[in-house]
């Protein structure tokens, strides 16, 4: 193949490197105006009054907002949310009121300047708090601050658990984790004279913000038209509709004129839809040669103070949960609960971190106990292509015996270190995602046209969001490899509208590649047969170059244009009542290996070496798979051993990036990446998803290595020097 | 950020009259802490006083008994100076742990020091040199050992309206090491710092971010674990700070005796 497989820099990398691409903080309409929110500084409590005479003395102001100036309108996954609140805030950050003024510094003065009282209520934390009896009540409407539970099952778990040679429990606990998105979050609303509204929204969403901001706003869906800017990054923090979407719409319907809304990297903080806590109890059973026999699972997973996507993570782990590895019995309750907390959101991987961290954790247990080598345990248990899972999940192609041995073959027991306070330890730990969509709304499709233009020029017009993951790129790709064109006549109109583009789901749940890659490739096979066609009728040679069999046809008698629209949908289906079905198209398989030294005297570890080993099916472009694969295991990385929100009394405590850590480039060892190529059947060229499955086994593969290491076992994250070190000396 | 008046005198007498005005008025030299503190508006000030203007707070030289290091001098001119290099590569290590880059390149070491962060990085080793800080004010200069001018979490013993001049070093040869204990590996804060500084036959040892100023301790385990008075915070716990300063102590110790 000339174009799919190749390593072709990222069409936009240049744009980037020099700063001519333009993020929704570079964009200035005529007349534009900036908005401020005033947010709760109290937990929970009951709005008294909120006096806002003193901002309208602010030189500049143009608008002063709150909940009674606004549709009353409740919206969001669970329909509890409001743009501005008027009787009640919930968390630390709750909008209480939003000023519109020509610059930042006279909006966030006429903030200070509104007088708030709230009697504030009893607030409650803990998801396990919130679940006692007598808790405070978050929703009243929902009669307790349970939102929802999950269940699933297959076999008979209490003979599994009855016969089992070896049984490993443990409670895992899991941190809230930031996005950190280099751009902070924003929008630009501006309305026209006719009451069409146009969002200027680096949305991972634009059709669903299209019907839900129009529902918030309580106008027509068809007078909305959401632009994206260039994203600055995603990672699931931009997936569903957050109230400061409809307040700048708000505020620049009250004002006449474009509003735009910027997030401090303070506020990002504030509002970032994290990683929801989940704590985990989980078992695992298996008989005394190897073979798994039950997984019994009890989940609690921190919604924050309003239902959005943090609710839908038990969805992703079941899925995982009922799937990976040959377990003949298997039992899973997760609840979703309120909190006096930031709400919580999609986080890359959605739930599979926090699920097999314990689930490959006990993997080890178990291997160790029953004395065998942990990659054998698990290729004891592994699935195999063209099987069906008991969760109902079809696996076609199947490349997890490969990147096992991968991993296998590449990560080797160090030499002992000098020093007798330095120990170290090797562990490896795996990762089944979904990796041709997920069916989690009614349709997983994706829209896509392809025209050829008079010069021979190709461009895509695709459903499908660039958040920096190299869709643009890879969709070039396609559509060259099936037309037979050079990438360098390929353009990906990725500012194109949702007036303009055909329509999808968003950019999620690693389904880019597959299912727009497929909408694409069949849109340019489609328009390959067209030019073919033309070329047959017309009579013309078959070296006649492409831009002149395009204008043949074009400028005869009753000419035609070169052009195909294709919609593809995948063969898959939702859940049932029971989480029981085939969400998606293809499945992908990885395994992790890692090498630590700790420092046993000060808890310190050090993660030597990562290799890193999945099965993509095909890489259409393997640079940009293996940046994939190292993003993920940085990010990964940081959830493991650094990252985690710090809460006192309801507000973060950490909230700057001094003290919430990412990875530096310092703690960032050498990444061997092996990509593992499959086939799939259903993939375009064979490929599957690629963005969530790396940041999902790193995590699991450090602290099977520290136990290598060292004999104990973490089961929290971070695991930052102080809880290594607690570990290490038996206490917590 | 709020808005501000912004002065840039080019004389210390200047710099003294403007420090006089009314209002609170902040004098800037590197600025990577106060900008920061402007931009999240923890503080509202009056005047912004930029000291890169006036003469003779840049650089370092020997100047008779004792090495001048301006208060100005960057990070990274710290770092590159020769004579810190020969003299002091304990200061070289110290810098190279601090900040990124970019950081390094704009933050001074007065600002480092009259910022008086409990966890200040330069201030252990410097406690170790037995640094004094030359001070000019209205009424006249003089001099304060290091020892004695940190006085609490942004304290210092700087009077309003007083300017730091010069951080002066003793010229003796020290070999010596620095230990900034973190969790990530650069650009972080430390739970706990240790310096350890051999000066011919005088040991001497300072430990950081582990009592409300750096503070310089007589060079045994027992004594550190004496004088620290760590506290909790988002960072650490104290109990966990105290356990470090008996583990990096040994350590530092062992190192400059090896």
């Amino acid at each position: 193949m000339k174009s799919v497989g190749q390593r072709v820099p990222k069409l936009d990398a240049a744009d980037k490197a020099t700063g001519k691409s333009r993020y929704v903080q570079d964009l200035r309409l005529p007349g534009m105006l900036e908005a401020k929110i005033l947010r709760s500084q109290v937990p929970h409590g009951r709005i008294v009054s909120i006096d806002v005479t003193e901002a309208w003395k602010v030189p500049g102001v143009r608008a002063v907002l709150t909940a009674k100036d606004i549709p009353a309108k409740v919206w969001g996954y669970s329909k509890d949310q409001v743009a501005l609140k008027g009787d009640r805030v919930r968390r630390i950050g709750d909008e209480l009121a939003a000023v519109a003024a020509p610059d930042i510094e006279a909006a966030t003065e006429a903030c200070e300047r509104i007088k708030v009282v709230i009697e504030p209520l009893p607030a409650v934390y803990g998801m396990e708090a919130a679940l006692a009896p007598g808790a405070p009540l978050l929703h009243a409407a929902r009669g307790s601050n349970l939102v929802q539970t999950h269940l699933y099952e297959h076999g008979r778990i209490e003979e599994a658990f009855s016969k089992a040679a070896k049984i490993v429990e443990g409670t895992f606990v899991l941190p809230a984790q930031q996005h950190g998105c280099l751009g902070p979050a924003g929008a630009i609303a501006e309305w026209d004279a006719n009451g069409r509204l146009t969002m200027h929204d680096p949305t991972q969403i634009p059709f669903l913000v299209q019907r839900d901001l129009a529902e918030a706003l309580d106008i027509s869906p068809a007078d909305l038209r959401i632009v994206q800017p260039c994203i600055g990054g995603a990672f699931g923090a931009r997936l569903d509709l957050y109230p400061h979407e409809a307040i700048v719409a708000l505020l620049a319907k009250k004002t006449g004129t474009p509003v735009r809304i910027l997030f401090s990297r303070d506020e990002d903080f504030q509002t970032d839809p994290v990683r929801p806590r989940t704590i985990v109890r989980l078992r695992t059973a298996a008989a005394a040669d190897g073979t798994l026999l039950g997984r019994d699972a009890d989940i609690l997973v921190d919604c924050g103070a309003y239902v959005s996507w943090g609710a839908m993570t038990p969805v992703v782990m079941v899925n995982t949960f009922g799937n990976f590895y040959h377990c003949p019995a298997a039992r899973y309750r997760a609840r979703t609960v309120c909190t006096n907390t930031q709400p919580t959101g999609a986080f890359r991987g959605f739930g599979n971190p926090e699920l097999l961290f314990p689930m490959e954790t006990q993997m080890d247990e178990l291997a160790r106990a029953l004395k065998m080598d942990p990659i054998d345990f698990r290729l004891k248990n592994a699935n195999r292509a063209e099987e069906t899972t008991p969760a109902g999940g079809h696996i076609t192609s199947c490349g997890f015996k490969e990147v096992l041995e991968a991993v296998r073959t590449r990560l080797k027991r160090p030499a002992a270190p000098a020093a007798p306070h330095l120990k170290r330890g090797i562990g490896v730990a795996a990762v089944f995602h979904v990796g041709g969509g997920a069916r989690i709304y009614r349709s997983d499709g994706c829209g896509a046209t392809v025209k050829v233009d008079d010069f021979g020029k190709v461009v895509v017009v695709v459903g499908a969001t660039d958040i920096g993951q190299g869709m643009e790129t890879a969709m070039a790709q396609i559509a060259a490899e099936e037309l037979g064109v050079d990438v360098s006549m390929v353009r990906v109109a990725t500012q194109a509208d949702t007036d303009i583009r055909l329509w999808d789901v968003g950019v999620h749940a690693s389904r880019t590649t597959f299912i727009a890659g497929n909408a694409v490739r069949l849109a340019a096979k489609e328009a390959r047969k067209q030019i073919e066609d033309a070329r047959a009728a017309l009579k013309l040679p078959a070296d006649a170059p492409l831009d002149k069999v395009v204008r043949a046809e074009h400028f005869r008698q009753k000419g035609r244009l070169i052009t195909a629209s294709v919609f593809y949908d995948p063969p898959t289906s939702m859940v049932d009542k029971a989480n029981h079905g085939n969400v998606s198209a293809a499945y992908t398989w990885g395994c992790h290996g890692a090498e630590v030294e700790v420092d046993t005297e000060t808890g310190q570890v050090v993660v030597k070496r990562i290799v890193a080993a999945h099965d993509i099916g095909r890489a259409i472009n393997p640079m940009h798979a293996e940046g994939q694969v190292e993003g993920g295991v940085i990010q990964g990385l940081g959830y493991a051993m650094f990252e985690e929100c710090v809460l006192k009394d309801g507000r973060m405590q950490n909230g700057y990036f001094l003290d919430y850590r990412m990875p530096g480039i310092r703690d960032i060892p050498e990444i061997e990446t092996v990509l593992v190529e499959t086939n799939d059947p259903e993939g375009p060229f064979g490929a599957k998803g690629i963005g969530e499955p790396p940041i999902v086994p790193i995590g699991p593969a450090i602290a099977n290595a520290i136990a290598d290491a060292t004999g104990v076992r973490m089961r929290e994250f971070p695991m930052t020097p102080e809880r290594v070190w607690r570990a290490l000396r038996g206490n917590r | 950020m709020r808005a501000f008046a912004y002065e840039e005198p080019r004389t210390l007498a200047e710099a003294g009259a403007l420090m006089a005005r009314p209002g609170r008025n902040q004098l800037l030299a590197g600025g990577t802490d106060l900008l920061v503190r402007l931009k999240r508006r923890e503080w509202t000030v009056d005047t912004v006083i930029n000291l890169k203007r006036i003469a003779g707070l840049r650089g370092v030289e020997a100047r008779g008994d004792h090495v001048f290091v301006g208060p100005l001098t960057t990070l990274d001119e710290l770092a590159a100076s020769e004579l810190v290099a020969k003299r002091w590569p304990i200061l070289v290590e110290t810098v190279h742990e601090m900040g990124s880059p970019q950081v390094r390149a704009m933050s001074t070491a007065g600002g480092n020091l009259c910022n008086a962060s409990p966890a200040a990085d330069l201030a252990p080793p410097l406690l170790c040199l037995d640094a004094t800080m030359k001070v000019w004010g209205l009424r006249g200069e003089r001099h304060v050992p290091l020892r004695e001018f940190f006085l609490g979490p942004g304290k210092t013993a700087l009077e309003p309206g007083e300017i730091l001049t010069e951080i002066r070093i003793p010229p003796a040869l020290a070999k010596g090491c620095f230990i900034k204990f973190c969790t990530r590996r650069a650009m972080d804060l430390a739970f706990v710092s240790v310096a350890c500084a051999a000066v011919g036959k005088d040991v001497r040892l300072a430990l950081g971010a582990v009592a409300p100023t750096p503070i310089r301790v007589l060079p045994s385990v027992e004594e550190a674990m004496k004088r620290c008075a760590p506290i909790d915070d988002v960072r650490a716990s104290a109990e966990y700070r105290r356990e470090m300063v008996r583990v990096l102590v040994r350590r530092a110790l062992a190192r400059v005796a090896s």
